[in-house]
Parts: structure tokens; sequence; C-alpha cells
């Protein structure tokens, strides 16, 4: 055993001849013995010393992101029983995968986030500490993806990322030890503005409705500096605090803005809100409403709000045409819980896929190991066409998804809410990958 | 609790840390949890200086812990500093220099106010982290990659990684944190805060500037709050945002109170109870989000039936358990009291004069008036005592005696008048000031502090007069005090209460309590002493003990005395002033005023009875 | 850039804002007035309202029902609450007061959670005030509208209880001079329990009242009460007028700043705390009393 141990020791040593044994620094739980040549690193390998692997995941089930976090969840379920089982559709995605991974069984935890940050990190401190956990996963908040990025970092645990818009998480924030699938403020910007273009015209002027955070800013930022291109201006930009009770005061601001478009920026519950709250208001038969971002059950849950409405998104179901795992994922997921996924579950579902496919690449848990086979960029499939993963930032290279709202008559079934408009490919979205200063810091 | 066998506690606190790393993994408690109730007992040790000792109750620590908490984190994560030690500190010192801006408005008010303004005060760094300042707490994103402690000793480094190896270093802080709490509530500001928590007219009246007291503890609080802030950072490699909240605020309150305030170890007591209940009713019982429930429906029982908290009730049970403290008030006052007195303690001196050369009248008051709103209590009193006189003052109910003796002692200010101490000029001072230079009463209505000692009351009078009305020696035992156990000691015997200095005063009878009373005046070693009715509620045989009380007392010293026991009062004094519906009716000799006719006449026409006794 | 129509918005939506505040606020500061008790389950008091309310409407889709259950079930749990704890704290010191209401109040909102979960619920206004109101210089939820009336109801109510009779009398004569009621040989603890019940019910009122225009979860009061604190030590701790003028200020203080900047709302609003708290230390319409 190596470095780490020896520094444990030296540690020890110091610290009896600065406390004088006070704090009994002498009689550390021991550290066990490990037969394995790698050295110890972050939960590996005694997190996978024996039949099964463990994995901390922290959604919010309570708050403002209470219904996306549950969605979320039920993907990261299947998942783990997917992979568990050697399901056909996990092996189309990690061919090496045969049952678990690594042949070790997959395990889990569920904590309850409440999109805070603070309660995310106790509970992956927790998963870590006492159930070994040899990955962390979670999201639907971006302050949350971002603090968990820096606790992998700092504890070496694996963190693969959820729902995170922010263009933060594999930008200023970026570490080398979290990986991101699903699309962000910058490629959806970089999706949804042309086609806003040229749905409303050039020189239009819009009014922002942003969470106080940073999905929030950097969504907000990217909206606004593509459409600086075409000559658009933001007549207000209300910044709201997640959660807010009541966006009367922010949507009278609107209403007296004279803007074209409203572009809501909003997630969860608050953009279910702040939309319901626009109607009552009048903003949205003075202005056209666009969402950036798009919240899964946001169509459902405004009863017809979403009708004509521009989203971009992560995955729509009816791209099953052209997809056949998408077709495949569709079908399991619906058998399990009887509707149809939104991209909450597809990113959580996928991402976990990307991982045990890595996991197998790399013949080992071990993360130095793991993150290498991600930073190889190989090319994957995914439910929306092959992917891969850039080296420099992890973030995965996938297509945007651009929709807008059916009206209620052309809707073929209860959850046809959408019509897809263009599929963008990821390549043309993404800015270089040092644009958001991302630095991601060591293996160990 | 806190006894003060020397180091005692000191030892059993580090023998707890020392052990702790190898009992509790068996009771289920992880390294982070046991870390995060030594954040929450540092955080709490500051707050059990401000509610448990001083009686503040505030309900917004959290932004303390929030500004020290992210000085600290921002210091680490964006400013480029690596000392983690030193940005703990620093963080201290904010949230001490905020908790001292903040102190100055919140203390404007007390009780019920001041739990409100503290609670909105928070409230206000939420939203101003949130807003203004959120470039530098990163809002609601907070601030993550916080580092871990690492010290270089020249041969070798050491760092300080997470569990129980950052148990070491946040231990050795909570270690240093008790042992600063211990040394602070055991100094005479200690004994001062207390007195605070108990009785602050008192307090102020025996001539302590407890407003600065207050601040100080309010400072104690935010400067504890603040290093436990950064801890937390370091802790979860993570300042949250959450950090500012009300709920952080309520939750340490919460802890507190279940823990047992004023015991200093109650917040970590509450806290393991906090955070193992939550585990425990989480994943071992199931019971989710109803962990919270049975938590207030705990603190709720707690507050109703156990006012001293866990740690207040083990206390009790001990006292109990250990037959220690039986209650035997009535019968060993009457014992007492049958008992010759030993040799006369020497008469006790009054403090020094400082200005000998000033000969005087000790008083003198010219034109003094009170109205409140048309009611005239007061109306232009001349009165003027001499150095060394003992005079009386006599009145029917209703005369206006207490008024004249509360503006005498500057506890209200006069409408009109002049009040002249020794020379000059104490109008419109403070009644500690007056206090401080040599002027002080005993009250009418008992002003004890009812939850401490006989001792310890009087050591809070004595205080006053050998610190001043405001000094911050917050790490001086109280037994370095210079000549605070003789003053004690010797009050105690010129009182007679020296077989009960350890009882507390919630245990003496009424007699004593009354002798208690003219020895916290007597405590502060007055030039002047003013006795608003001494005798009230006393059996004949205890007036006869303390009218020889009063008389040992008065060699070397000017007393005026209010009561309307007359034949004690005459006996007493060698001269009498009469009041009657707020004027002076008439002043002589004892002699002269029982054959005066106005006498006679103003209490026959009132309906005080006493004068026939 | 002050934008008139924007201004005059703001105001309106600041006074339909304060008027809420003035209610809530004006049943803690007579129970505080009456009692000396500041009840920090205010807020949960104002949560419940809005959940009885909810479930009166499950079964009985009526609006008008669920007003009247939710107020009377709030009346009731405070009339409850005031005959088993709350008595029993009058001559215990402020901060056991304090520390029993607090922890009340966390057992209520816990309790609601665990029963409704933390997913929010909806009560829909009533049919008669649903839509949009067109006020000529803005567009208004016709709904919000109808809450500024109903409310500035329930206020004269509250006058009349208050000026007009011998309860009221009686409370008013309270908050000038408890030792005074005490002599009169008034059956003193038949009236607090009133006066808690009455307090309790303005904020269960204002919760249901509330409901449709802000969807319910189990936290909802704790905003409310730390408002109504200020709202409280801006008008005067114990008075009526005085609780209804904070209210006042309160909401437009907040409405006028989120015209330039909704993130300083609160800022300001607790600015303006500080401001009267260091020039009248008793708040615009109190009086030196009680602490």
């Amino acid at each position: 055993m190596t470095d780490d141990l020896i520094r444990r020791g030296l540690s020890r040593r110091g610290l009896l001849q600065t406390t004088a044994g006070l704090v009994g620094g002498s009689m550390l739980p021991a550290m066990p013995a490990f037969a394995e040549d790698k050295p110890a690193i972050g939960s590996y390998p005694a997190g996978v010393s024996g039949s099964t692997a463990f994995i901390g995941i922290s959604v919010p089930r309570t708050g403002t992101y209470a219904v996306q976090g549950e969605d979320e969840l039920k993907g990261y379920q299947l998942a783990i029983e997917h992979i568990n089982e050697g399901h056909e559709l996990i092996k189309k995605i990690s061919p090496k995968t045969s049952k678990g991974v690594l042949g070790k069984e997959l395990k889990f935890g569920v904590a309850d986030s409440a999109a805070k940050p603070n309660e995310a990190v106790q509970a992956q401190q927790r998963f870590i500490s006492e159930n070994k956990a040899i990955m962390i996963t979670g999201g639907t908040s971006s302050a949350v993806a971002v603090a968990l990025n820096k606790l992998a970092q700092r504890e070496h645990v694996l963190f693969v990322c959820g729902i995170s818009g922010s263009n933060d998480t594999t930008g200023k924030d970026c570490v080398r030890y979290g990986v991101r699938q699903n699309f962000f403020g910058q490629t959806a910007a970089a999706a949804i503005g042309p086609v806003m273009v040229r749905e409303f015209g050039k020189g239009k002027k819009a009014a922002y409705l942003t969470p106080d955070y940073t999905y929030g800013h950097t969504v907000t930022k990217s909206m606004q500096d593509f459409l600086a291109t075409a000559g658009w201006t933001t007549v207000t930009n209300q910044v709201a605090p997640l959660g807010a009770p009541d966006y009367s005061s922010y949507l009278l601001n609107v209403a007296n803005s004279g803007a074209d478009v409203l572009i809501n920026v909003n997630w969860g519950h608050d953009a279910v809100l702040s939309t319901q709250q626009a109607k009552q208001f009048g903003v949205l038969d003075k202005m056209k409403l666009v969402v950036p971002y798009q919240v899964p059950f946001i169509a459902r849950e405004t009863g017809g709000l979403m009708q004509g409405v521009y989203a971009a998104t992560d995955y729509w179901w009816t791209i099953e045409d052209k997809f056949p795992l998408a077709k495949m994922f569709n079908e399991a997921f619906e058998k399990k819980y009887g509707y149809k996924p939104e991209w909450g579950a597809e990113n959580a579902y996928v991402s976990f896929a990307h991982w045990a496919h890595m996991c197998e690449q790399a013949g080992s848990f071990n993360p130095p190991d793991v993150i290498k086979a991600y930073e190889k960029g190989e090319t994957i499939p995914s439910l929306v066409g092959d992917v891969h993963y850039r080296p420099e930032d992890h973030q995965c290279i996938r297509p945007v998804i651009i929709v807008k709202g059916k009206q209620q008559k052309d809707m073929k079934n209860k959850e046809d809410w959408y019509d897809v408009v263009e599929i963008v490919p990821g390549e043309g979205l993404m800015q270089k990958p040092d644009a958001f200063g991302c630095h991601l810091g060591d293996y160990t | 609790m806190l006894k003060q066998r020397p180091l005692l506690i000191e030892t059993l606190t580090a023998i707890g840390l020392i052990v702790a790393p190898f009992v509790l993994p068996h009771l289920g408690f992880a390294p982070n949890t046991v870390n995060r109730i030594l954040v929450w007992g540092l955080f709490g040790l500051g707050f059990d200086i401000l509610f448990g000792f001083t009686g503040l109750l505030s309900f917004g620590q959290s932004a303390f812990y929030g500004t020290g908490g992210f000085v600290a984190a921002y210091l680490l994560t964006r400013a480029g500093f690596s000392n983690v030690l030193g940005a703990l500190i620093i963080g201290m010192i904010a949230a001490a220099a905020t908790g001292y801006l903040i102190g100055l408005i919140a203390l404007r008010r007390t009780g019920i106010y001041f739990a409100m303004i503290t609670v909105a005060i928070a409230e206000v760094f939420f939203f101003v982290e949130f807003n203004p300042l959120s470039d530098f707490t990163g809002g609601e994103n907070g601030l993550p990659g916080v580092p871990t402690p690492s010290f270089n000793l020249g041969f070798t480094t050491i760092h300080f990684t997470n569990g129980w190896s950052l148990y070491q270093f946040i231990a050795l802080c909570y270690f240093i944190g008790v042992i600063i709490a211990l040394r602070i509530v055991r100094s005479p500001v200690g004994a001062i805060l207390s007195a605070i928590r108990d009785n602050p007219l008192r307090a102020t009246a025996v001539g302590h500037n407890i407003h600065g007291y207050k601040l100080t503890a309010f400072v104690i609080a935010a400067a504890y709050a603040g290093f436990a802030g950064g801890l937390l950072g370091v802790l979860q490699a993570f300042m949250p945002p959450d950090a500012f909240t009300f709920d952080t605020s309520g939750q340490l309150v919460m802890q507190t109170a279940i823990g047992g305030r004023g015991t200093l170890f109650g917040p970590l007591v509450g806290a393991t109870v906090w955070l193992f209940l939550q585990d425990f009713l989480q994943s071992a019982l199931g019971l989710g989000a109803a962990w919270k429930l049975v938590l207030g429906v705990v603190f709720v029982l707690l507050v109703c039936f156990l006012r001293g908290g866990i740690v207040g009730g083990l206390v009790d049970l001990y006292g109990l358990m250990s037959g220690k403290r039986p209650r035997k008030a009535a019968e060993t006052e009457q014992a007492e009291v049958e008992m010759p007195r030993q040799a006369p303690p020497a008469p006790m001196h009054a403090k020094e004069v400082e200005h000998p050369v000033y000969s005087g009248p000790i008083l003198k008051a010219t034109g003094l008036t009170k109205r409140y709103g048309g009611l005239v209590a007061n109306s232009d009193i001349d009165f003027s005592v001499d150095h060394g006189e003992l005079r009386g003052i006599i009145g029917p109910n209703g005369a206006g005696k207490s008024t004249f003796f509360k503006m005498l002692t500057c506890e209200v200010a006069p409408t009109s008048g002049q009040i002249m101490f020794e020379g000059r000029d104490i109008t419109g001072l403070k009644v500690t000031e007056v206090c401080q230079l040599g002027l002080t009463k005993s009250y009418q209505v008992n002003q004890l502090f009812t939850g401490l000692t006989v001792r310890q009351n009087l050591t809070i009078a004595a205080l006053a007069e050998l610190r001043g009305k405001f000094r911050l020696d917050l790490f001086r035992s109280l037994a370095g005090v210079k000549g605070l156990t003789e003053q004690v000691e010797h009050t105690l015997a010129l009182v007679n209460l020296t077989r009960r200095a350890d009882t507390p005063v919630s245990e003496l009878a009424y007699g004593e309590k009354r002798r208690l009373e003219i020895g916290l005046a007597l405590a502060t070693s007055p030039r002047l002493l003013l006795l608003d009715e001494p005798l009230a509620g006393m059996s004949p045989r205890e007036r006869v003990e303390t009218v020889k009380l009063l008389k040992s007392i008065a060699r070397g010293r000017t007393m005026i005395i209010i009561d309307h026991d007359m034949d004690s009062l005459f006996e007493l004094v060698e001269r009498v002033t009469v009041l009657q519906e707020g004027r002076v009716l008439v002043s002589g000799t004892p002699e002269e005023i029982k054959t005066n006719a106005a006498v006679q006449e103003a209490y026959l026409g009132g309906v005080h009875g006493e004068i026939a006794a | 850039m002050i934008s008139w129509p924007n201004l005059v918005s703001q105001l309106f939506n600041g006074l339909a804002l304060g008027a809420l505040l003035a209610l809530i606020s004006s049943g803690l500061t007579i129970i505080y007035g009456t009692l000396g008790v500041l009840n920090l389950a205010h807020g949960a008091m104002f949560m419940i309202g809005g959940y009885a309310g909810f479930v009166t409407y499950q079964y009985t889709e009526s609006f008008i029902l669920a007003v009247i259950g939710g107020s009377l079930f709030v009346m009731l749990l405070g009339v409850v609450m005031e005959r088993v704890i709350i008595r029993h704290f009058y001559h215990r010191p402020h901060e056991d007061q304090l520390l029993v209401t607090f922890g009340l109040g966390i057992c209520f909102v816990e309790l609601v959670r665990l029963i409704f979960s933390s997913q929010s619920q909806l009560v829909p206004p009533p049919a008669l005030f649903q839509g949009i109101t067109n006020l000529g210089f803005m567009f208004y939820p016709t709904y919000r509208l109808a809450v500024v009336g109903i409310v500035a109801i329930a206020l004269g109510a509250l006058f009349i209880i208050l000026y007009r009779t011998r309860l009221g009398m009686i409370v008013r004569a309270g908050i000038e001079d408890s030792v005074m009621v005490d002599s009169l040989g008034i059956n003193v603890y038949r009236v607090f329990m009133v006066v808690f019940g009455i307090g309790a019910m303005a904020a269960g009122f204002a919760g249901i009242v509330n409901a449709p225009v802000v969807s319910l979860t189990p936290g909802i009061g704790d905003d409310i009460l730390v408002q109504t604190f200020v709202v409280v030590v801006i008008g005067g701790v114990g008075s009526f007028p005085g609780a209804i003028l904070g209210g006042l200020i309160a909401g437009e203080i907040i409405s006028v700043t989120s015209m330039f900047n909704p993130g300083y709302a609160y800022v300001m609003l607790f600015a303006a705390m500080t401001l009267v708290l260091v020039v009248r230390p008793h708040g615009l319409l109190g009086v030196q009393g009680r602490e």
C-alpha cells in the first residue's frame, strides 16, 4: 500500500506530537488492508470488496422539484434493475455487461435532497462513509450538482450527474470526478435560438424569468448571448428565488415591460406556477412564451398552457419512430411505471448505462481508470443516437431536441403533448472546451 | 453541574472526546455524524452563554453562523487563501464584529421584542446573502470546494482529510471552545451574566453596566457561531446557503432546550439526540418525514415538564439520588434565629471617600419634584443629610416616600430639582453610575437573584464595587478578584447568613431574604445606604434582630431608612423627616416628631394604624 | 426607469399583499397585547387554515364552506391550545412561552406534512371570481381582487369586535394595563381563551382565503410569520391599528422595491423595520408598555 497510507501514518504521528494524545489520534480505527494491487482511493476498493457495489442517489422528493425528482428516481431504479438482470437494452449500450457491473450486483440508497445542496451533500457524505458508495448521483438542481461535483473531487468518488442545466457543471465548476450526460444552457440556447429567430423574427424584445442560482443565471446568459446575435434585446430579467410562493410582482414587471417574448427559465413547480400566474396576469395574451430548458410534466401540470410553446429538451418519447433504443426504453418504462418517460428518467437511465459501460471498459471500479475510460471519447450508443464524452470537460456531446406544444385537438393520446420540431446534432452546439473556464483537477 | 472543582470538567471532556471514536461507531454513529454533532455543540456553546447564562433568547444565530462560514469559505475557495485555521479565525472575527453591530440594535429591547428583532435581522442576512452579496456567497449555489485543514510543521505536514481524521481537528476545536467557555462562565463576567438573567433590574442597581455585558455575551455567541459556521464548510467541503436560514437558528434553539440550557454541554447533547433520532427514526424505524414531528413533540414535552432539558434533568436526578440539598428552609431559619450570635463581626467599612476635602452634607436635594402625567408624586422637596447621620423617613401611604428614594438613587429622573451627592451633581445620572459613586438602596420588595445561592448573590454585588461598572476580565477566575472573598464573607457575617451561604435563594425563609436584600446593598460598600422598609413583613423577633443588624451596619456609614414601624425606627435614627402628600411636612429628632401635632394629624387623617403601635 | 403603469400596478399589488399581512398580524398582535404571549405558532395557524379549508373543499366542493370550515377549525385549535398548554405558561418566563409556541408550530407543520406530504395542494378559487379583470391600467386576477375585499371585510369585523363589544373593551383595556383588568373581577382566563381563539382564527381565515392565490405547502406559514413580526414591530406590538398600518406599509415596500429588483424587496422591508426601531422603538402606533 502506498502514498495514502503513508500519509495517514505520518499524520497520526504528527498529531500525537502536537496534541499530546489529547484527541486520541494514535488510536484511529484501523484501515482495512486490501489484496488488490491498485492503490486505495476514495471508497475503492472498500466499496467493492464484497459481491455488491453501492450507489448513493440523492434526488429532490420534496420541495419545488419533487415531481421531477421522483421521475428521475424511476429512471435510476429501472437502470439498476436492468443492469442487475443484464437486460437487453443495457447490453445494447454496454455490450460487455452480463449481470451487474463487473459481476457485482448494484445496491443503492436514496435520500431526499429537497433540491438543496446542503441536504444532498450531507446525504452523500453518509452514503460514502457508511455505505462506501462507489458512485454517487443526484441533481435536478445545478446547485446540488456543483456541490456534489466538489464533494466527489474531494472524496475521490465518481459523481455521475443527474439533471443539471448549468453551464458551470462542466464549465467553471467542472471536476475530474464528475461527468454529465444531459444538455445544458449553452446547447439549449444554440439549438432553440435559431428556431426562435426563424419563428419570431430578428430584433425582438425578450423578457426573462430566471431562477436565482447557477442554472438560471447561465441558461439566461446563454440565451441572451445567442439572441443578441440576431439583434434581440433583453427588456427585463426577473430573477426569483427557488421556490418563490408568488410571482405576481415579477409578472407585473414583465407585463409592463413591452416585451414580445417571455423566456421562462424557471424549472419544476416554479415553472408551473409562474406560467399559470403569467396567464392570470394577462402576460401570455400579450407575448409569446418560450421554455428553453423543458420541464418534465409541465404540459400536463399547466393544463394546456404549453400549446404552441417552443421548448428545448433532452428527450421526447415520440422520437421512438426514429430510434429503436428509445422505443425499447419507452416500452420497458411504461410497463413498469404506467406512463411515458420524460427526459429526467431518460437521462438517469442513460447516464447509468454509460457508467456501466465505462466500468466494463476499464475492467475495474478504480475511479481513475473509469474516468480515463470516459476520457477516451469513444462513440457509444444512447437513446438518441450515438454520442461521446468530451475529455476536456467530461460533457457528453449529444443532440438537443426542439419540441413545440401541440394544440389539444391534434393530440393523439393524453401524453402526446409535443411535436418534435427538430433534432439538432450536438457537435455544432458545443462551446469550445475552455470557454467556460473548466479545469478538471487531479486524478488522485 | 459547573462545580468549581479544578479542571474536572475539562478532564472529563478530554476523556470523552478521546474515547468517542472507539465507542460511538458501535452505537451506530458514523464519523461524519459525530463531526456534525461537534460543530453544533461548538455553535451551541456560545449560544448557551447567551441564552442559558444571560437569558437572552435569540432566534437569529444563523446570521453569525453564516457570516463566519461564508467569510471563511470565501477566503478558502475564491480568494486563494490556503490557511484553513487562519480563515476560520478570520471568519470568527467577522462574525463577532457583525455580532457587535447587530447587538447594538437588537439589545435596544429585551424579551419578546429582542426575539422578534433577532429573527428579523437573521432574515435580512439571508436575503442579503442571496442578493447583494451573491457574488461573494454564491447565492443559492453556496460555496463548494472548501478544503480540509493541513498544518506544515516544517518536518512534516499533517492533513486532516475526512471521517475520523477530520474528527481530530474538530474535536480539538471543540475542546478549546469548551475550555474558553468554562473560563468565561467562571469569570466575574460569567457571574454577572447569570445575574442579568435572574434580575436585570438589580444587576443594574448594584452597579453593573448590564448593556455592556449583554453586548459582550452577544458578541461571544456570535464568535462561537462564526467559528462553527466555518467548520461546517470544512466538514462538508461545501458552504451551504442554508446556513443562513431561520431553520438553522430554530434547530440550535431546540437542540439547546432539549439538551439543557445553562449547562454548556446541553447543545451537544441536544445535537446528539437530534441527529441520532433523525437517523434512527428515518432509517431504522422507517418513519421517513415523521422524524421531525417526533422531535417536535419531544421538544414541547421537555419545555413543558423538564425545563432544564436532559442535562438539567440528569443533574436534578443526581441531586435527588445523592440526597443532597434537603429542603429545610423554614426550620433552619427558626433554629438559626434562636441561636446566640457568635462574636459580632467587625463593622464593614464604606468605600474610601474620593474627595476627603469635601465636608458639606453627604446628600443635598433641592426643589425635587416628580410628576406622572397630572399626578404629582413629589413636590419641591428640599432635603439634606450629613455625613454619618442616621435619618428616618416616615409618612402615610402614598406620601411619595418610595418615589423620593427612586429619585435619590436615580432610578427615576426628577421632573425638576437637583440632587447633590458629596458635593457632586448626580441629577440625571444612571442608577449604575450612582451606585458606583457609593450610593445605593435596598428595595421595599425583594429584588434578589433568585436562581443563585446567597454567596453568589453577594458576590455579584461585591464585584460591582471591586471591578467597576464594566470590565472584560473574561478569563480571570472569581477567586482571582482581589478582596472578593473577604468582602463576601464579611457581608455574609454582617447579615448573619454565613451558615446559609450556599443555599439557593429560592429556599430561604422570608426573614433571610430580607437580610440578603440588605446584604446586596451592603456588599457594594456604599457610603450612603438607603433602606426602603427593611422591616416590612417581619415578625417582632426578626425585627429586633434586624434593628441590631442595622445598628452594626450604621457604624462609619450614612443611612436613610423608610419604615412604618416607628418604634423601631425611632430607636434607630437620630433625625426623622416626615413626608406627606409628596411634600416635607416636618423634620426633627424622634422626640420632636412624636409630639408634633401636625404629624399626629397626618397619621390620624391617614388610614395606617401602625402609629399606635 | 420608472414606468408609471408599472408603479400603479405594483402599488395595487402591494395593497393586496398588505391587506393580507394586516389581517394575520392583527391576530398575532391582539393575542400578544392581551395575553402577553407571542405566539410563534401563528404562521402554522395560517397554514392550517389553508389545509383545513382544503379538506373541507374536498368534501363539500364549496368555497364558502371551505372558508368557514378552515376558520372555525383554527379557532377551535387555538382554544384547545390555549386551554391545554399556553395557560400553564402565563407565569413562566417569556423565553419558555417562546420555546413552547415555537415547538408547537413545528409539530403542526410536521403533522400536516405527514398527512398531506410536501406536495403542494391546490384550492381553486370560487367560480364567481375566476378569470381576469381588466382594471384599465392593468390586468389583475379576479380572485386576488376579491381577496382585497374579503380581507377588508374581515378587518372590519375585527374592528367591530374590538371597538364595539364588551369583549373588545376588555381586550383593549388589557393591552393598556393588564393589572387593571385583573382587578375588574372578570374571568380573565375565559377572556384569554376567547382572544386566543379569535387571534388564531384571523390567521386561519387569511390562510384559506389566500390558498387559491398560492399553492398550499406545509412550510407556507414560516415566511409569513417572519413578515408578520416585521409588520408588528413597525406598527407597534399590541396595537390593532398599528398592525393594519404596518401591514400596508410592508406590502407597499415589498411591491415597490420589486419594481426595481424583487431580490431586494425583503432587504428593504427589514431595513425599514430597523429604521423604525431606531427612531421609534415602540413602533409607529405602539405605546410603551409590555416588553
